[in-house]
């Protein structure tokens, strides 16, 4: 009876051990897994599957730097217990004077830093493409040329640039394949862009004025006694962030003029 | 016979104020020789065009002893991107090259802004930023460079006709629900044209579409309210579940103020979705059910509620505001309601900006809106009568009268609204702005032949009052005398000093 029980005990154990085994391997190899279970193969969708970690792992990091990977010219600032790196995008070390710009298209810098660092990863995705349609009994030719990584209104799109050949009964062909990641990061973007152009315009900005047009979006501004703002503009559906620094008609204590 | 004695507030009098005004002049020349600058075209931490000492530049880059407005390589101008159609102002050369982008001194024409409709959306930009938008959501593109202001762009899609666009695919007679100029570019499948409705819904019986109602709702791009959804994933009128068996309410459009509630915000309304923005309700889709939201912030930090977007002045520093008597540390705030939730914005540190509020009154209530505004101290102790003084277009001083500054004969004095902080535990300054309040009393004793002194003249100098008055002038001008710091204590010495000479 006592052996029954402990043989039961351990049945449950192994069934435990075999599911929390079966959950790591779905999670680890989920596009391949999908393509045997369903048996159909979507290259765009294999291709978003390999990349999109590589994608947000960046974009958490450009997120909280100002848009780049390794800033120079930055701010090291205490963002919700870890200090970041945060870029200027406007900066004067002057008292009494506006700032001058330091990224004029936040938006394509920022398209850029992924598209550099995904570029590695992007190619080893399309050699994995390939492999998996070779396993399949097909033959394919043809290279990645170049991504190019894009922002627009729904999301970031990351273009494959690759003129490809797949034969198996018939040929058929692809000139590029286009990866598609949901975001909120243009609207962000596109207000830190507008947010810059009044710092280096006026000296300041008026945050309230961009929530009458937009109502998801959340900006935070910190004063730092040396006169540096930092600002947090977020979405707040998709919880997406975006910061960055400026430092533009800083006032000194006093009269600023003994030291 | 006549005795004289000094009585000196916090200083040795004349000679020690004299001292001081040296003293400034000499520091400012210093100051400004340490100061002398060099335009760097980039800095060693990464900046570009800063005016910093020579020391800091970049030596791989350009740099001239001079400000770089005044350079030809740093000189501020307008960068512009010819593939997404964006312009930046105030860029300097180097920065907009390493963009990839095209600096001119002057802004191009490819910068001037005109009206892009984006099917019932507007947008001020330029045209090819235009044609990147209309791109982006499949649509054509209509730019209109008449239109000359954010505003006019606005209201000229908001007078767009909309209605039932019919038309027929996979011989199938559907609909969609659009403006007519969208609707002039849609085909059918047999090439002919659609069929513009105005004012009507493709879930008209009379249309004969394939177009029917649903219970579902939804929420639209730039608008608050929800609304119900017809089978063809078209948008209806603003969701009322008590006309959902209503046939004229799903056969012709109806106006905001046509539907349910329209005075209110009906957040979290279960039968309403005339959500309103401005009353702080906004449409919000969640697990697939779409509801008024409500943004607005109740019980905040003041104990009060506010609308979304309202924005107020807090002070919860020690000390008062407005009475020269501001504590050292302390900051003006200003909180602003966003989505339901208390954000706070400092104003500069040191007291260097003040928060100022108003409220506007709407037909839909009072708005509260405050901003950060620079505090305008600097010339108050200069100023010799009230009405200057008092001028708050100019600058935001208070007038105190009986009393004067050093040993002026004025019947009051000029100081700040809020004193400035100042930053008393490095250089001089604040040692120089506070010598602005040391005074000097002549008190006049005469002495008996066989009795002791008596005071004659300026007798109040050496009571407790005159020095508390003293200390309140000091006060008024920075972090200066007897003061007590934001939380509120009391610093470790008394912080003026009373001295009898003679």
């Amino acid at each position: 009876m006592e052996n029954r029980g402990k043989r039961a005990q351990l049945a449950i154990f192994m069934i435990i051990a075999i599911a929390i085994v079966a959950i790591v391997l779905i999670i680890a190899f989920y596009p391949k897994i999908k393509i045997l279970v369903t048996g159909e193969f979507a290259p765009e969708s294999y291709l978003k599957t390999c990349i999109k970690p590589e994608i947000s792992s960046i974009m958490l990091i450009l997120n909280k730097q100002g848009g780049y990977a390794n800033p120079e010219g930055f701010l090291v600032y205490n963002i919700d217990g870890n200090e970041e790196k945060i870029k200027f995008l406007c900066y004067t070390s002057e008292y009494y004077k506006t700032c001058t710009v330091q990224e004029p298209f936040i938006m394509k810098r920022y398209a850029l830093e992924i598209q550099k660092v995904i570029e590695q990863k992007a190619s080893q995705c399309f050699s994995d493409l390939k492999k998996q349609y070779e396993s399949r009994g097909y033959s394919v030719t043809g290279t990645l040329r170049d991504i190019k990584v894009d922002i627009d209104l729904k999301g970031i799109k990351v273009s494959f640039n690759s003129p490809i050949a797949i034969t198996k009964e018939s040929t058929e062909r692809f000139d590029n394949f286009d990866v598609f990641i949901d975001s909120k990061m243009y609207e962000i973007l596109s207000i830190s862009q507008s947010i810059v152009e009044y710092e280096a315009t006026y000296g300041d900005s008026e945050t309230t004025a961009y929530l009458q047009y937009y109502p998801d979006l959340k900006i935070e501004k910190t004063k730092l006694s040396d006169g540096t703002k930092v600002y947090r503009v977020s979405n707040v559906i998709t919880k997406e962030e975006f910061i960055f620094a400026s430092r533009s008609l800083s006032w000194p204590p006093g009269y600023g003029v003994l030291t | 016979m006549n005795k004289e004695r000094m009585v000196s507030y916090n200083g040795r009098g004349l000679i020690i104020a004299i001292s001081f005004i040296l003293l400034t002049i000499l520091s400012i020349n210093n100051a400004a020789a340490a100061n002398a600058t060099t335009c760097c075209e980039k800095t060693q931490s990464g900046l570009f065009c800063q005016n910093v000492p020579a020391e800091e530049c970049d030596s791989a880059f350009r740099m001239t002893p001079s400000s770089c407005d005044s350079t030809s390589f740093c000189k501020p101008g307008v960068c512009y991107d010819s593939s997404s159609g964006d312009c930046m102002r105030n860029t300097p050369k180097i920065a907009c090259n390493n963009a990839n982008g095209t600096w001119t001194e002057i802004i191009p024409d490819s910068c001037s802004l005109g009206c892009c409709i984006l099917g019932d959306q507007a947008a001020f930009v330029s045209l090819v930023k235009c044609k990147r938008l209309s791109a982006m959501m499949g649509l054509l593109t209509n730019y209109n460079k008449q239109i000359k202001d954010e505003t006019s762009c606005v209201l000229s899609v908001l007078s767009q006709d909309k209605g039932a666009c019919v038309y027929e695919s996979e011989y199938e007679k559907t609909c969609k629900f659009t403006t007519r100029a969208e609707c002039g570019t849609t085909k059918s499948d047999n090439s002919s044209k659609a069929t513009f409705y105005v004012n009507k819904l493709c879930t008209a019986s009379e249309l004969g579409t394939i177009c029917g109602r649903t219970r579902d709702t939804m929420c639209l791009a730039g608008k608050d309210e929800v609304y119900f959804k017809d089978s063809c994933g078209n948008s209806a009128n603003i969701f009322d579940s008590s006309k959902y068996e209503d046939i004229d309410y799903w056969t012709n459009v109806k106006t905001k103020t046509e539907s349910c509630n329209s005075g209110s915000n009906n957040a979290g309304s279960g039968s309403c979705g005339n959500c309103n923005y401005l009353l702080g309700s906004f449409c919000r889709t969640e697990r697939g059910k779409s509801t008024c939201a409500d943004l607005n912030c109740k019980n905040t930090q003041n104990g009060n509620s506010y609308k979304h977007g309202e924005s107020w002045c807090v002070y919860n520093d020690a000390g008062t505001t407005g009475k020269g008597n501001t504590a050292v540390g302390a900051r003006f705030y200003k909180h602003i309601c966003i989505n339901g939730e208390e954000v706070l914005e400092q104003c500069a540190d040191f007291k260097q900006e003040e928060c100022i509020e108003d409220k506007i009154t709407t037909t839909l209530g009072t708005f509260s809106q405050a901003a950060c505004r620079v505090n305008r101290w600097q010339d108050c102790t200069v100023q010799t009568s009230k009405a200057d003084c008092e001028n708050s277009d100019k600058r935001d001083c208070f007038w105190k009268t009986g009393t004067s500054i050093g040993n002026s004969t004025s019947d009051g004095v000029c100081l700040p609204k809020n004193s400035p902080g100042l930053k008393f535990w490095e250089g001089e300054e604040a040692q120089s702005i506070c010598a602005q309040g040391n005074a000097k009393c002549v008190v006049t004793f005469e002495k008996g032949l066989f009795s002791g002194e008596e005071c004659k003249e300026n007798c109040e100098c050496l009571t407790a009052d005159w020095a508390k008055q003293r200390n309140d002038i000091c006060m008024s001008l920075g972090d200066c005398g007897a003061k007590i710091n934001w939380v509120g204590d009391k610093g470790y010495k008394i912080g003026y000093e009373v001295t009898t000479v003679g």
